[in-house]
């Protein structure tokens, strides 16, 4: 009874957030274009790429730290589906952390060219986010070297483990040394240079993509969960067919109704 | 299992020295490697004399690139050899771990070595601050013996394993360069005396690194190695 009224309330609450980001996508997109442009910017209309492109690098960092507790959640698992289920997560969190700070990346380099007339100018803050997502492609190209499941889990996630402290030292240490002169502004520290109006449709993407990120963490799990069930019943399946050894005797389901 | 810890971790340094000196691949391959990159950088540069941050990048790249060459073999050997399983019966992960990594973490300072001195003979390097310089690369051989040990495990049993080993402690490692290289050019120096906090720093940063990575590598190492 409790259970079946908590999922209730859960897909609920699922069903009124993706009403809202529905709705809220496009009315953020249009407010966006009606704040002023920036002054200070080559072209002031472009610097609302800010507001795609730093919520997609607080996504892909967010998603850089759920990924390492996932993968320990594997490591310490005893029940063998449990560690499935959590391998599952880790790679889905690593693959959406991939791909939105790809987005990083690519609108990264859009601003870099529009901002100081260079698709790449090695700027410290770019540089060590290419690294972190470097260290995400290798955690990917293990992966597909391990031929084993288990393996596979276990080795990509002791990897994702011993990357938490470059990872940390890139995205939060590194473009912040006093030594390292970065052409980004530090937006986090108080006046870091964004007025009320881009503030808050800044915080109001950030929120949508955070929204649709989790949504697709969401799927992409699910997705998962039902291909290895899937894997589970065709591999019994394709047993129940297979010659039982010799000496063996294979356990037979009676109908209910007893013949 | 009745062996002690300490006994299990110096068997396995006894292993892996005893096989290095049969064979004398990795002594063989990252001395090769660093005499042909002192041979290389003098060639690039005939003629001129580097700056102190070109030095201290030329060296700290050649001594990466010789750890990620020697170290990652001592755990893909054991698998082409198939003794990973009899290594597994007879010494706990965590000696296993540590006894490889102590025998990777002798060979990278002994490439520190080789590399200073064939830098200073060929190269024209001088070094300003001797003990900076020690202390660099005693953080750096422990970062990257840590770190390269652990990979070269995590590949051990992938296909193409050698350039994946690589491919995977590069980025790990990367970080390391802006430390090492903030560290050694002050050491090679001269330069004044308000940089030397900062080399100091970095030099920190890099044995700070080098403690981390060798305190996570034996229990990351231990949760792949019970499961392989």
């Amino acid at each position: 009874m409790t259970n079946d009224s908590s999922s209730s309330s859960a897909s609920v609450l699922g069903i009124v957030g993706k009403a809202l980001l529905i709705v809220g996508i496009p009315a953020v997109t249009v407010w966006g274009f009606m704040v002023p442009p920036a002054e200070g910017f080559m072209q002031p209309d472009l610097a609302r790429m800010l507001f795609f492109h730093l919520p997609c690098a607080l996504g892909s960092s967010i998603f850089l730290m759920l990924a390492p507790y996932f993968a320990l959640r594997n490591l310490r698992s005893k029940d063998h589906a449990d560690g499935v289920a959590w391998d599952i997560r880790t790679v889905a969190a690593t693959e959406i952390a991939l791909v939105t700070g790809i987005l990083t990346l690519v609108t990264g380099s859009l601003f870099s060219k529009v901002q100081w007339g260079e698709w790449w100018n090695w700027d410290p803050r770019q540089t060590s986010f290419l690294l972190v997502m470097l260290i995400v492609a290798a955690y990917f190209a293990l992966r597909g070297a391990l031929p084993d499941a288990e393996r596979k889990a276990h080795n990509s996630g002791a990897y994702l483990l011993a990357a938490v402290l470059p990872i940390m030292f890139l995205i939060f240490v590194y473009p912040r040394l006093p030594q390292v002169a970065t052409l980004h502004p530090n937006l986090l520290q108080k006046g870091g240079g964004l007025d009320a109006n881009y503030r808050n449709v800044f915080l109001s993407t950030f929120v949508l993509v955070t929204g649709v990120t989790a949504w697709i963490y969401q799927l992409r799990v699910r997705a998962g969960l039902y291909e290895l069930e899937l894997e589970l019943q065709n591999a019994e399946l394709a047993d129940r067919d297979r010659p039982a050894a010799t000496g063996m005797v294979r356990p037979v389901s009676l109908p209910s109704d007893g013949g | 299992m009745n062996s002690s810890w300490l006994a299990e971790v110096f068997a396995v340094l006894r292993k892996e020295a005893v096989a290095e000196m049969r064979s004398r691949t990795a002594i063989f391959t990252a001395g090769l490697f660093s005499i042909m990159t002192v041979v290389a950088m003098s060639i690039a540069t005939y003629n001129e004399k580097l700056s102190p941050s070109g030095y201290a990048g030329v060296f700290w790249v050649a001594l990466l690139f010789s750890a990620l060459i020697a170290l990652p073999r001592t755990f893909t050997i054991e698998e082409e050899q198939g003794t990973s399983d009899l290594l597994r019966l007879t010494a706990r992960p965590h000696a296993v771990f540590w006894g490889k990594a102590i025998y990777n973490l002798i060979q990278v300072w002994l490439a520190a070595l080789a590399l200073s001195v064939l830098f200073c003979a060929f190269a024209h390097l001088s070094i300003s601050i001797p003990w900076l310089f020690a202390v660099a690369m005693i953080g750096s051989g422990a970062a990257l013996a840590g770190a390269v040990t652990l990979c070269g495990a995590l590949v051990a049993q992938a296909a193409n394993r050698g350039a994946l080993a690589a491919t995977l402690a590069l980025p790990l490692l990367v970080p390391l360069i802006w430390l090492g290289v903030a560290a050694l050019r002050v050491a090679i120096g001269p330069m004044g005396p308000e940089f030397t906090s900062g080399g100091i720093q970095a030099s920190i940063g890099l044995v700070c690194y080098g403690i981390a990575a060798l305190a996570i590598g034996p229990y990351l190492f231990a949760a792949v190695w019970k499961n392989s």
